[in-house]
């Protein structure tokens, strides 16, 4: 029993982190219409400099703040100078130019940060909670990591949802012709579509490595189960990353913990067509065929 | 001039055997090791333990007056890039042999690549049994570290006889590292084994895996797995409040590696993180920086002191300095005449005596090639390990396990630099 407990604890805190990653992915997604596959590398030198602070006497939540902000920054300026340029060229393009952007993120980090394992501290404590006897796999960062992801996605949907410049970058995501005709500055809204995407990854790069070992490529099975989850809440959802998330952080967990670790990556993939077949658009799908 | 000489050399060839990175004043060896990568902790710093022994030997006027030449390749531990730079090292380079190649799967990679060219592989760096258990098969390959299968009987009859009641987890590497370990320790305790648990290189959440050792009641768990998985298996058991009693193969017990790893994580309370790990049980078969009054020690210091580059003295430049050492033993019983069919034969005729840092003797012969026979049992204690058992020698299969400790006893000569005399 209590290991069921504890695997499915830690499941919905790995889901969580799962699903963080998915929202940066649905809300550049939506932003822009491209999947950024480079989100993972960027999010992982976000840490670094985050570490790099704490290293150097700052508190936890210096650092925190610094590697969010460093990935508003970052994901401005990955739009501005570099994605900027394949405007109205196919979005393939884009996509291809992101894996080229993993590479050589992933090999700066290597040169600047080196290349061995580091600890990364968390601001809680890293026990697990005491229940009578018994300690239940559920720490104070655990917790955190639920409660943020759960913020950013009620904030994502408000933003979306609730209001003009929400509305606005939705616009400039589906056509830019007609947004630029309605007066959006179509320009502005990607930059801020990426920049916000960033920082999204930012956090969910902070909460997997809180307590944990941190390297250049710790982030690069992240982008895939994120990308997974993404896909199976829709791509388009922000409840539905989150969703996705939580149910592929609590399955890998139980395949890990009571079929076998090497099945974990193909329980994924399983996971994935099974949703797919029943329905192509994803749990949460809203729209269909809206594609210009 | 240059097409006469290769001629008479081609000629001579078929009775002498081949020269290829022989000159008169110089031999060039080569080896691939993962300098980036995830695998480069603690690895990259091995290469730096064989040029710095090679250039104290060397200013000391070399082996039967060659200097040696030491070319490293990365292959950041990702078997195609192992076979790419080991091409570049073979074909290109013109190595004489290939010496302490790092890994498991890496080195597989290219074994039977270096035995079709007829290239010694020695002393690969890696505890795998293929390296020595064929020779017949890979007559150019020696392995040198006691290989896991032995360690995995070492460790499970010290289980059996000195925790009979234990119930006993074990926790794996999914490859042959795990596989070799779990096969010798089960020789012992196949019926105190109560779950076994696998992770997968590169999934770092192993809290499901130390989960279900928990919840099997597991008291001791064998853990055959790299050092950032120690450090990961302590974090996750001080998650869940899991306080069984550890025992880490040698590859993944290493203090100052784990220690670092561990140290911002243990709250304030201890400022030293090789603490961290005391009561950890683990072995050891080269003295290593936690017993610098060793003579072998002396003499590394005093190597690292005079020709090391930067940092300090580890464990990995340390192991890297045991092998160079085999290494010069080995040219040195090869002789004058120095051919690559010539130091094979020398490490099957003579590489069983070679006295060296290892506290268990070589078992090269011409019918095997596996290197170090033995281990001691050790307890962790303020980064220190503390002797448990005499040194414990065995081989693989059901060989019996023995106390031997006459290979403990030897000492480095004065001069630093073997006495192998030319066979």
């Amino acid at each position: 029993m209590q290991q069921l407990i504890t695997t499915v604890l830690t499941g919905l805190t790995l889901g969580a982190v799962y699903a963080a990653f998915a929202l940066a992915l649905v809300l550049i997604w939506r932003a822009t219409r491209i999947v950024n596959f480079a989100q993972a590398p960027m999010a992982m030198i976000t840490t670094y400099i985050a570490l790099v602070l704490i290293d150097a006497g700052m508190s936890y939540w210096v650092g925190f703040a610094a590697a969010l902000v460093s990935g508003l920054v970052l994901g401005a300026l990955v739009e501005r100078f570099v994605i900027r340029h394949l405007t109205g060229k196919s979005e393939i393009n884009a996509v291809i130019l992101t894996l080229g952007l993993f590479i050589v993120i992933h090999a700066l980090a290597a040169l600047i940060f080196g290349a061995r394992y580091r600890s990364f501290p968390a601001p809680f404590g890293l026990r697990g909670f005491q229940v009578g006897d018994t300690t239940i796999a559920l720490t104070g960062f655990g917790v955190f990591t639920i409660l943020s992801v759960v913020g950013v996605m009620v904030l994502l949907v408000l933003l979306f949802r609730g209001t003009d410049v929400g509305l606005r970058m939705r616009a400039s995501a589906f056509n830019q012709e007609m947004a630029r005709l309605l007066g959006v500055r179509v320009g502005r809204m990607l930059t801020l579509g990426w920049a916000l995407a960033a920082v999204v990854g930012s956090l969910s790069g902070l909460l997997i490595a809180g307590g944990g070992l941190v390297h250049p490529s710790y982030m690069d099975g992240v982008v895939v189960y994120g990308f997974v989850a993404a896909v199976l809440g829709g791509l388009d959802s922000p409840p539905g990353a989150v969703a996705g998330g939580v149910i592929l952080g609590l399955s890998l967990s139980l395949v890990s913990g009571y079929v076998g670790s090497e099945l974990v990556p193909l329980a994924s993939l399983v996971i994935l067509m099974a949703v797919l077949l029943v329905r192509p658009g994803g749990l949460f799908a809203q729209v269909r065929e809206r594609r210009v | 001039m240059v097409a006469c000489g290769a001629g008479e050399e081609r000629e001579e060839a078929p009775a002498e055997g081949s020269t290829v990175g022989v000159t008169d004043d110089s031999v060039t060896i080569g080896a691939h090791f993962p300098l980036t990568g995830v695998a480069a902790p603690g690895y990259s710093e091995i290469p730096s333990g064989h040029q710095a022994y090679y250039d104290f030997v060397n200013a000391n006027g070399g082996v039967h007056g060659r200097q040696i030449e030491f070319i490293v390749r990365d292959d950041a531990y990702n078997p195609t890039n192992t076979s790419q730079v080991t091409n570049e090292l073979v074909l290109s380079d013109e190595i004489f042999a290939m010496v302490a190649g790092l890994g498991t799967a890496t080195h597989s990679a290219v074994v039977d690549f270096l035995n079709g060219e007829e290239v010694p592989d020695l002393f690969v760096s890696s505890g795998s049994l293929q390296w020595g258990d064929a020779p017949a098969d890979r007559p150019y390959t020696f392995g040198w570290q006691t290989d896991y299968e032995s360690e995995g009987k070492i460790i499970g009859q010290w289980v059996a006889e000195n925790m009979p009641d234990a119930k006993v987890g074990l926790f794996l590497q999914d490859d042959d590292f795990g596989r070799d370990g779990e096969k010798g320790a089960r020789q012992f305790i196949e019926d105190q084994i109560v779950e076994v648990q696998r992770y997968q290189s590169g999934n770092t959440d192993v809290a499901p895996q130390i989960a279900a050792l928990q919840a099997a009641g597991a008291d001791v768990i064998l853990g055959f797995n790299v050092p950032s998985y120690t450090a990961l298996s302590q974090l996750t058991a001080l998650r869940l409040n899991y306080k069984p009693t550890w025992f880490y193969s040698n590859v993944g017990s290493d203090p100052a590696l784990v220690g670092s790893l561990l140290a911002r994580f243990s709250e304030g309370a201890v400022t030293d993180g090789s603490r961290l790990l005391d009561g950890v049980l683990t072995t050891e078969y080269i003295p290593g920086v936690d017993a610098p009054d060793n003579p072998w020690m002396k003499l590394w210091q005093r190597v690292w002191d005079e020709h090391g580059g930067e940092g300090e003295l580890t464990n990995y430049r340390v192991y890297g300095m045991s092998q160079a050492y085999t290494f010069v033993q080995a040219l040195q019983a090869a002789g004058q005449d120095l051919t690559r069919e010539g130091i094979v034969a020398a490490i099957e005729e003579h590489g069983g005596g070679f006295e060296g840092p290892a506290l268990a003797p070589f078992r090269f012969s011409a019918d095997s090639h596996m290197g170090i026979s033995g281990m001691q049992v050790v307890r962790l204690q303020g980064g220190v390990g503390e002797e448990l058992t005499p040194v414990l020698v065995t081989d693989i299969g059901d060989a019996p396990i023995e106390e031997d400790d006459s290979a403990a006893e030897d000492a480095p000569p004065d001069s630093g630099i073997p006495d192998q005399p030319a066979g």
